[in-house]
């Protein structure tokens, strides 16, 4: 069974890595591990993200813009944007636009939100394997 | 079964973001292969469990 104790420590090989990595692991879930070497985090991350958005997005679920009235609607654009690059595909994937009449769209608007904070969660891992505070 | 062109069920949308939302849990922080399916498939169980559970304290309330 492979384990990745036996890995390099990922500080060492990019000292001026943080930040760039956490941008990265960002803008595309899964990014961050795979340049950290962290092969079975960055599938689990990217298929975990991916999985959340694109079934979001298909439920019909809303995708918040930074133009949202109220504060709710606010920290729902915070978590969407944390999905990256889905967020930015969004309309994409979503050309019928959101559906909240249906239980189902207002599913999809949380597993959406969920994706964003998925991928927050990985780009904090990511950040802590970079700065060597984690394994 | 649980997914049916766009619409899915109250069980199957609970059970699709229980097994995607474990597969991040475990990702973060765990060191092993074998590390990892155990915590997601205790995530896993522990969603499954919490919702039932919620979902049967809330039922007397639903009409």
């Amino acid at each position: 069974m492979t384990t990745e104790d036996s890995l390099p420590a990922s500080s060492a090989k990019h000292p001026a890595a943080p930040a760039f990595i956490a941008i990265t692991a960002w803008a595309v879930p899964g990014l961050g591990h795979l340049l950290l070497r962290r092969w079975a985090r960055a599938l689990g991350f990217l298929l975990a993200t991916a999985g959340l958005a694109v079934v979001g997005f298909a439920l019909r679920g809303e995708v918040f813009s930074i133009h949202s009235a109220d504060p709710f609607g606010m920290l729902g654009f915070i978590a969407d944007l944390g999905s990256g690059i889905f967020y930015f595909v969004a309309r994409v994937f979503d050309a019928a636009g959101a559906d909240v009449s249906r239980a189902a769209g207002d599913y999809g608007t949380r597993f959406i939100a969920a994706a964003g904070i998925v991928n927050i969660l990985g780009v904090i891992d990511a950040y802590g394997i970079a700065r060597g505070r984690r394994v | 079964m649980f997914v049916s062109g766009l619409r899915v069920s109250h069980f199957g949308a609970m059970m699709l973001f229980a097994l995607l939302v474990s597969v991040a849990f475990a990702c973060s922080g765990n060191r092993t292969l074998a590390m990892r399916i155990k915590y997601a498939l205790l995530c896993f169980l522990l969603f499954l469990a919490i919702g039932v559970g919620i979902a049967w304290l809330m039922y007397p309330f639903s009409r």
